[in-house]
């Protein structure tokens, strides 16, 4: 931090003028594996391999 | 209460996510017709299985390694699962025709073991005193390996057996 900036706050701003755009791109991330996982391991293992109980 | 616009999406987001998750579970159920195991087969007298007199039970029969046609393309097989191995299955595997509906009688005269078709959704537990149905669809022709998939004593690790889709005209070779 230089120097003019120790004494105090920088800028202030309100609740809606914050936006984490880095913590939110990592869970939009995070969601898209969460999605391509949930596709594969349900519709491509377990109904797309071979016989299926049916009853 | 002040929502940040993050937040709001996130919260619909994620809920998009839930019902995508019953969506596809709904799906299956009534798409491909993924069922659950119930208490359908009902019971058998453990001893009865034991000793093998299963013309005294009226939900199990004699386990065949040949599926027996019910009709037209629904056959039905017993199988006796016991330590450590599946009757028929382990000395002679299991053959059932290929684009047919299969269904599986199930009992233990020991112990709990387990039935599972290696990589697919075939699995399930077997019981002693209980009679587990389930019925399988099979399509291709092609041989499965059966595991037993609950741990049932010292030999568990080698208990398992085959079953063998054969082409519908190679099952009528083994079935007549």
């Amino acid at each position: 931090m230089s120097a003019d900036t120790d004494d105090g706050i920088v800028r202030e701003i309100g609740h809606d003028e914050f936006d984490p755009v880095g913590t939110a791109s990592l869970i939009v991330v995070y969601f898209l594996i969460l999605v391509v996982m949930w596709v594969f391991m349900y519709f491509v293992e377990f109904l797309g391999r071979g016989p299926t109980i049916i009853g | 209460m002040e929502i940040h616009r993050f937040e709001k999406i996130w919260t619909v987001a994620s809920i998009l996510l839930l019902i995508g998750f019953i969506a596809s579970i709904v799906y299956g159920a009534v798409g491909p017709g993924v069922a659950m195991v119930d208490e359908e087969g009902g019971t058998v007298d453990v001893e009865t299985v034991r000793q093998g007199n299963y013309d005294q039970l009226s939900n199990f029969g004699e386990p065949t390694p040949v599926a027996q046609q019910v009709s037209g393309d629904e056959y039905r097989a017993n199988i006796v699962a016991q330590r450590f191995a599946f009757n028929p299955g382990t000395s002679q595997p299991l053959q059932v025709p290929a684009d047919s509906t299969v269904t599986l009688y199930l009992t233990s005269p020991d112990v709990l073991h387990g039935f599972e078709l290696v990589g697919t959704n075939v699995n399930t537990m077997v019981i002693p005193g209980q009679v587990t149905k389930v019925t399988v669809e099979f399509e291709d022709p092609g041989t499965y390996n059966i595991v037993c998939a609950e741990y049932c004593g010292s030999a568990h690790h080698l208990m398992e057996g085959t079953v063998e889709v054969l082409p519908q005209s190679e099952f009528e070779e083994v079935s007549s």
